[in-house]
């Protein structure tokens, strides 16, 4: 029930590393999730999934790797150059 | 285009967990033991607190922060038992309560004035075990009109929590509850749980609840002294 808040603490995470300004050029975030997380794998999927692919974001993905544990992190986001210096 | 990988490395609750360290801190710093009540709705979180405050309020200084999805009902409520303001948190849909909610409501609180502070959390089995408010312990309440397996189907409530009270035992009459199999599940999660049986409508077995909470209360504030 608590995914999307964690959802949106990604995203939170994801602005602080990037910037907003290169929100829209995310392609990919990704999380470590354990299966001891207290999380509810597809729900917060989900939830990743329609806020990474809406504004500011473009269309970024979240990539979660499963792990054994409790563990709740964000461990990259990958951003498209924008082409400029 | 090339794409370019960010490594970050940052705990999901980080942010929330930084509050809840601040909450503890300044808890601490002025002796304030806490507890956080957990449970599923309806099950005698909020009659528990008026009880207390009733049978205990002359004797310790109880602050209450109340939190729900919608409504300060509880928060009115309690109002009634205690002379104290009692702090209404309401999460706006929110399943759960957030350390930053806490910190918030700190401000509101005489801390130098207070023995014992509760924290009622949104009534929800799940999300609120997630979610470290910078209390001391964690309290899950349990009543016997669930099923006994509650603890194996919400383990991390249980796990989470270090005391937990069968509440509503007057309808065990009524009721195929079995307390004992109840009490087997719960160890089955979390081997170290304390157990109160009570009755928050009679008032039966309360007696050890409150026993627990005047020590507790001492016992913590001696630590931080």
């Amino acid at each position: 029930m608590h995914e999307l808040s964690l959802a949106l603490d990604v995203c939170r995470i994801a602005e602080e590393n990037v910037g907003s300004d290169a929100l829209a050029r995310v392609t990919a975030v990704g999380l470590d999730v354990g299966d001891r997380a207290g999380i509810e794998i597809d729900n917060f999927e989900f939830c990743l999934e329609a806020l990474l692919g809406s504004a500011p974001f473009g269309n970024a993905r979240p990539e979660i790797r499963r792990l054994e544990g409790d563990e709740l992190s964000v461990t990259y986001v990958e951003v498209e150059d924008d082409g400029g210096s | 285009m090339a794409v370019r990988r960010i490594d970050v490395r940052e705990k999901v609750m980080a942010k929330n967990d930084e509050f809840a360290v601040q909450v503890r801190d300044r808890l601490h710093a002025h002796g304030v033991p806490s507890l956080n009540l957990g449970s599923s709705p309806g099950s005698g979180k909020t009659s528990l607190l008026e009880r207390t405050l009733d049978a205990l309020g002359d004797n310790l200084r109880i602050a209450v922060v109340t939190g729900d999805v919608q409504t300060q009902n509880d928060a009115d409520r309690l109002a009634a038992h205690t002379d104290r303001l009692v702090q209404a948190v309401v999460t706006g849909g929110a399943c759960h309560m957030d350390a930053r909610q806490i910190f918030t409501a700190l401000d509101e609180i005489d801390l130098e004035d207070t023995d014992l502070m509760f924290v009622e959390n949104v009534g929800n089995l799940v999300c609120p075990a997630s979610w470290d408010l910078g209390e001391d312990a964690k309290v899950v309440i349990f009543s016997v009109t669930e099923g006994e397996d509650k603890p194996l189907k919400y383990p991390r409530m249980f796990e989470r929590s270090d005391y937990c009270v069968i509440n509503k035992t007057d309808l065990l009459p009524y009721l195929p509850f079995d307390i004992d199999r109840a009490v087997a599940y719960a160890r089955e999660v979390n081997p170290d749980l304390r157990f109160f049986f009570t009755s928050a409508l009679t008032g039966d077995g309360l007696e050890d609840w409150y026993e627990f909470l005047t020590v507790f209360a001492r016992v913590e504030r001696a630590i931080r002294a």
